[in-house]
């Protein structure tokens, strides 16, 4: 399937994936949070929340701001 | 100076800054540490996949030891701005948010239509909402309405460094919500501006640029420390009666070659 994470195209070799899954396989560390489709995801729901095809995830951290 | 309760927690400093735009993030902990603002302003961006979750700007940050108050920066609806927000409380531990919603690229002037949908969501959500908005009297009445215990007006459009554009309006706000806590929120150029902020009964003053950008910026965190506790003392000191003659200040009893007859 191909996702967009944080406004890039991404494929996987699956038709299943967790945001949990997803974050590990691309090295997303601790301090993020996630929107899925531009809807919130809990941290305690990433191991439940299944990514489909054609996607849009955004994961953020802190910057600086004004 | 005399302790400041904003929403539930109390402060000696009645200075908010931002963490932006600073020439280098040494300058930047310098320059907060020397403004003794014990709130800070932080953003959420897109984060580069592969860096395991290693943050040096929020390391700094955490150091500073200071409330962090998370903003919505570059929303440009009450959607973004509420799912923003939600993620803001997750990873900085905190229900506060400076609510923005942009309406107008440019001037960055909020729209105040999506600030108080927006509002109400967040509010219902259990957030302290401390939304930027306009001088709008209207839309103030309409925030607190909703619960807000703290409004933050504009003096001017963020970043321009022009000033308070219309005390009047601030001024009229104050008038009218005496106990809510009002600050000042983008504009600000120079100490005078914050302290003109503070002589108008503003609670307090949140700014960026006019430290990050200035030539000095640790020079001037300082500066408008000492500008927020003169505006502080000044407000709660009273000024006195304007005229529009003079009036000597110097005894005029005793003074020598006096003309008496002329």
């Amino acid at each position: 399937m191909t996702i967009s994470v944080n406004g890039e195209l991404k494929t996987f070799k699956t038709d299943k994936l967790t945001v949990e899954e997803l974050l590990k396989a691309m090295n997303f560390g601790k301090g993020i949070a996630v929107a899925l489709n531009e809807t919130f995801v809990m941290k305690s729901k990433y191991h439940e929340t299944n990514i489909s095809d054609g996607d849009r995830l955004d994961i953020l951290s802190p910057v600086q701001g004004g | 100076m005399d302790l400041w309760q904003l929403e539930d927690k109390t402060f000696d400093s009645r200075l908010m800054i931002g963490s932006a735009l600073y020439p280098s993030p040494k300058i930047m902990e310098d320059s907060i540490r020397a403004s003794g603002a014990q709130i800070v302003t932080v953003a959420l961006r897109r984060q580069a996949a592969g860096e395991g979750g290693k943050n040096p700007f929020w390391e700094l940050i955490k150091e500073l030891n200071i409330t962090v108050l998370p903003n919505t920066a570059g929303c440009h609806t009450a959607k973004e701005a509420i799912t923003t927000a939600m993620m803001a409380r997750e990873v900085f531990e905190t229900n506060w948010i400076k609510l923005e919603v942009i309406g107008n690229q440019y001037n960055l002037q909020p729209d105040p239509f999506a600030l108080v949908e927006a509002t109400k969501v967040l509010i219902d959500e259990g957030f302290r909402v401390l939304p930027y908005m306009t001088d709008d009297l209207v839309l103030a009445q309409r925030l607190a309405d909703l619960g807000c215990t703290t409004l933050m007006p504009w003096g001017s459009p963020i970043g321009s460094g022009r000033g308070l554009m219309n005390p009047y309006n601030l001024k009229t706000i104050r008038k009218q919500f005496p106990n809510l806590n009002l600050i000042v929120d983008a504009g600000i150029g120079k100490p005078s501006d914050a302290i003109e902020a503070m002589e108008l009964g503003f609670d307090g003053v949140l700014l960026n640029s006019a430290v990050a950008l200035a030539q000095e910026p640790v020079m001037m965190a300082e500066a408008f420390k000492h500008a927020l506790i003169a505006g502080r003392l000044s407000y709660r000191a009273g000024r006195m009666q304007e005229r529009d003659m003079a009036s000597p200040s110097t005894p005029t009893v005793g003074t020598p070659f006096w003309h008496q007859f002329k």
